[in-house]
């Protein structure tokens, strides 16, 4: 029986061990963020941090990463309080439908711990995996420059909804 | 057969992996997974046996005793800062995640889709005179790349290797603009003292060396003339595809053999 | 007011970066079942055979629904709009597209389902099929839907849109050059990066719940009652929240078939796409062929335009007959022509039956016209923007269905393009405005089409 630590908890898994990660988190686990996007390794929607790097949880079996450390975006922050990545992207719009968004989320995360002075061509090519039909990435590019650049804090407050 | 019903090993060794994989019958091998787990998903396969290669110990890259030896579970991203042009090749596979979870071996066990080429290191390892070390019936056997591409079934690549030597390297593709796209046609050359070699990826069903072409620059012709060749290897097995149709490919082919071939022109005593 | 012109917060932006938004695919209820479809693996055939007899006896099958499940099986999801009905909601004597749902499986896993769907024994008598518009009227072109090869429903009982303005014989008569071109855009697919998807769970008041990916909840709740021939307030549609549609998902293609299944197994059912079926089953926008002749002075007026227009519906009808329409009434784009000759057609190939995306019928007719002026302006020699200034809507100037321009923006927007690239204008064409033209301002060709503006 695989055993991973999702998001600081520690799991025992019970599904079998061909399950891909994206079942076992989504099915087994509950967590739903990762998404089936297209369960071929294509879009980039259901991208994790595994050991801290982004991998795709669709192609992983979950045998193969018994004791890893799993990581998605409800690890990274929560409403009450926002990481940088994640206060960037609402600030600067870089999500519209938002179901590719916690892949883009990750796969930035993980950008910003291992090149946090990476340009404009390094950005692209870590991306280069996420695909969104929405913004045309013009404002994820921007987000992700934005938190980069340190120019957007971690959230310590909701933001609230404006009622017209 | 349910997915709880497999019998799934995690060899621990490769030796482990050699004694489950047995002569190959009737077992999956799960190496980065890239390639079969879609396919696992969509029930199109149902294996009753299934060997997951993530712990056999099979990777890695040495450099000893003049080869470069890369074990069958190197991810495909530890090849992108190596030797040309499987570096080039490497960085041409789909993107940086995929990459590091796709593996050499699987890469090399894998042939077109339905709707693209797969298995680019292929033609950069025909290139490069490389050897794969496989298993199976029969026991453990080591041949080239080419040979081994005719022959794969039933074999567990342990690894690839190459003579460890300065070589001068070519590679000319047709692709499209985009992120993670399969590669419509690659051409890879390399010269070494001894030889200059040429293959192609995107030209039939796994990758092709072209003889023909080769033979043509041993016999002194200069790139364009040698081009000129490029379409004897791959007689009858170019096909339409979701990127390019044979038509196409027919076209281009020639014109990337040159392009590969200039790059490596003029390197004698360079 | 607050909010106009302020940058406001997405409401939906905290979920949407925390992983909090909830997509159908999200939705937990117990005891869910999951479904996949058996669907034509050809593009044309008779269904000769259908028995679902082995699926059935699979553990872990629940349910297995086909058109015998269907309250009503064929509903034209634009009757309102005069558009019959010609579309069955699984197939029954005959598939038309490759990948044509024809039976549904529900099962404890997806697994089980798609082993199910294996089982199911099909058998087809493949017919020819048609796939290019322009040969739908061949002699020897099969026929491929009940009603020929094109759509003969339009007001009237008419098989062609057509819109007649002006003399356009005179039009011709007068111009010094015709120019001519044919304009050929392909489908193009949604690629929404989530697949359709709907989960319908039965409520113990025996109403279904039905999570939804629609775009359009209300038009999907009728669709769904109407097939099921169930009041309204059966239904509870859960909506609103679409990981990108784009037009795509206004087809109401997995919410009733998912209800049968959840009424027959009495279990709530689940069925989402794949992205294969996204790519080979789901709807696109169409392919159209258009040809279009202008009659034009050599100083750069259009004094006429003759068009044809075929549109490509694939199988059924679905929305193309009402997507030609709009097409029809936009058909001059941005400009003014007051002589007009115009006929479509809705024509039946055996491809996907193709539907509405953003700017649904009129962005091919202005890509077509935005083309085609330019083309124009080169065979006359004239600078394309001085053309188009020429010839751009004004106040009071009227559209193709008559309909009056009140506040058409052609000139500021062209004048503000030229600026913004640093085109030179001369000064005539620099001061235009959209200001209705009059007087000596208004050429001859354009007096008698000038409508009221209600002021």
């Amino acid at each position: 029986m695989p055993s991973l630590t999702v998001n600081g908890v520690a799991v025992e898994v019970e599904s079998a061990g061909l399950h891909t990660l994206l079942h076992v988190l989504r099915e087994e686990l509950g967590i739903t963020s990762p998404k089936a996007g297209c369960q071929q390794g294509g879009c980039g929607a259901c991208t994790v941090l595994v050991d801290g790097e982004p991998r795709r949880s669709c192609l992983i079996p979950v045998a193969a990463v018994d004791g890893a450390s799993i990581t998605t975006v409800e690890g990274l922050g929560t409403p009450e309080r926002l990481s940088v990545v994640q206060a960037a992207f609402h600030e600067r719009y870089g999500s519209q439908c938002g179901f590719c968004t916690p892949g883009f989320l990750l796969a930035t995360y993980a950008l910003l711990e291992r090149s946090p002075r990476a340009g404009r061509a390094e950005i692209e090519e870590a991306l280069a995996g996420h695909v969104c039909r929405c913004t045309g990435y013009v404002k994820i590019i921007e987000a992700v420059e934005a938190a980069l650049r340190g120019e957007v804090a971690a959230g310590t407050e909701p933001t609230e909804a404006v009622t017209a | 057969m349910a997915r709880a019903d497999v019998d799934l090993v995690l060899p621990a060794s490769a030796e482990e992996a050699v004694a489950a994989f047995g002569d190959g019958a009737a077992v999956t091998v799960v190496a980065g997974g890239t390639v079969v787990m879609p396919e696992l998903v969509a029930g199109r396969l149902r294996p009753e046996r299934a060997i997951l290669l993530a712990r056999a110990g099979l990777g890695g890259i040495t450099r000893e005793a003049g080869r470069v030896t890369i074990g069958a579970t190197t991810p495909i991203s530890a090849l992108e800062d190596g030797d040309e042009p499987l570096a080039t090749a490497a960085r041409h596979v789909g993107d940086p995640e995929v990459r590091a979870q796709a593996t050499v071996g699987g890469n090399l066990c894998t042939g077109a889709s339905a709707d693209a080429p797969r298995g680019d290191l292929q033609a950069a390892l025909i290139a490069l005179g490389a050897t794969v070390r496989s298993a199976g019936r029969g026991g453990e056997r080591s041949e080239p790349v080419e040979d081994f591409l005719s022959a794969s079934a039933g074999r567990l690549v342990l690894d690839v290797s190459y003579e460890d030597g300065p070589r001068q390297t070519g590679y000319a593709a047709a692709r499209r603009p985009h992120a993670h796209h399969y590669t419509i046609l690659a051409v890879c050359t390399a010269r070494t003292a001894d030889a200059v070699r040429v293959a192609v990826t995107g030209a039939g069903p796994t990758a092709i060396r072209l003889r023909a072409v080769e033979a043509a620059v041993a016999g002194g012709a200069g790139p364009a003339e040698a081009a000129r060749r490029a379409l004897d290897d791959v007689e009858g097995s170019l096909r339409d595809d979701a990127l390019a149709s044979a038509w196409y490919r027919e076209r281009v082919l020639p014109k990337l053999v040159e392009d590969a071939l200039a790059a490596i022109d003029g390197a004698a005593g360079a | 007011m607050k909010a106009v012109g302020a940058r406001l917060p997405r409401y939906d932006g905290v979920a949407h970066v925390t992983g909090r938004t909830q997509y159908v695919d999200d939705v937990r209820v117990p005891n869910m079942l999951w479904a996949k479809a058996l669907r034509s693996p050809v593009h044309h055939a008779a269904i000769t055979g259908l028995d679902t007899a082995k699926a059935e006896k699979i553990k872990g099958v629940h349910a297995i629904v086909t058109w015998q499940d269907v309250p009503k099986l064929v509903y034209g999801h634009l009757e309102a709009l005069g558009i019959p009905a010609d579309e069955p909601l699984l197939a029954k004597d005959d598939v038309r597209y490759k990948g044509q749902p024809i039976a549904l499986v529900a099962a404890e896993d997806e697994e089980t389902a798609l082993e199910a769907v294996a089982a199911i024994d099909l058998d087809l008598e493949e017919r020819p099929a048609l796939f290019d518009i322009r040969k739908a009227a061949d002699p020897d072109a099969p026929t491929i839907h009940q009603w020929g090869n094109w759509y003969p429903h339009f007001e009237n009982e008419m098989d062609v849109r057509q819109i007649r303005k002006g003399d356009i014989d005179r039009a011709f008569d007068q111009a010094d050059t015709i120019v001519k071109g044919v304009y050929r855009p392909a489908a193009i697919e949604h690629v929404p990066l989530e697949p359709q998807t709907a989960l319908v769970v039965p409520e113990p008041s025996s109403r279904l719940t039905i999570y939804s990916c629609t775009q359009a909840l209300y038009f999907s709740m009728g669709v769904v009652a109407a097939h099921l021939e169930v009041p309204l307030n059966r239904l509870k549609f859960v909506g609103g929240t679409v990981g990108g549609g784009f037009g795509g998902k206004v087809d109401t293609a997995t919410e009733t078939i998912s209800a049968l299944a959840a009424l027959k197994s009495g279990r709530p059912v689940k069925w989402r796409w794949t992205r294969e079926e996204e790519f080979l089953c789901s709807s696109t926008r169409a392919p159209w062929h258009m040809e279009i002749a202008d009659a034009v002075t050599k100083d750069g007026w259009i004094l006429g335009r003759k068009m044809l227009t075929l549109h490509d519906s694939g199988a059924y009808a679905r929305f193309s007959p009402y997507g030609l329409t709009k097409h029809s009434f936009h058909h001059t784009g941005a400009y003014t022509i007051p002589n007009l000759h115009f006929d479509g057609y809705v024509v039946f190939t055996n491809r996907v039956p193709t539907t509405a995306m953003r700017g649904f019928g009129v962005t091919s007719v202005s890509f077509a016209t935005e083309l085609h002026v330019t083309r124009v302006a080169e065979v006359l020699g004239i600078d394309p923007f001085e053309l188009r200034l020429k010839n751009a809507n004004r106040i009071a100037d009227t559209s193709p269905n008559g309909v009056s321009y009140t506040d058409p923006s052609t000139v500021p927007t062209i004048l503000a393009i030229a600026d913004a690239i640093g085109h030179e204008l001369p000064a005539d064409y620099r001061t235009m405005t959209r200001d209705s033209r009059a007087g000596e301002l208004l050429p001859e060709h354009l007096v008698a089409q000038v409508g009221e503006v209600d002021h």
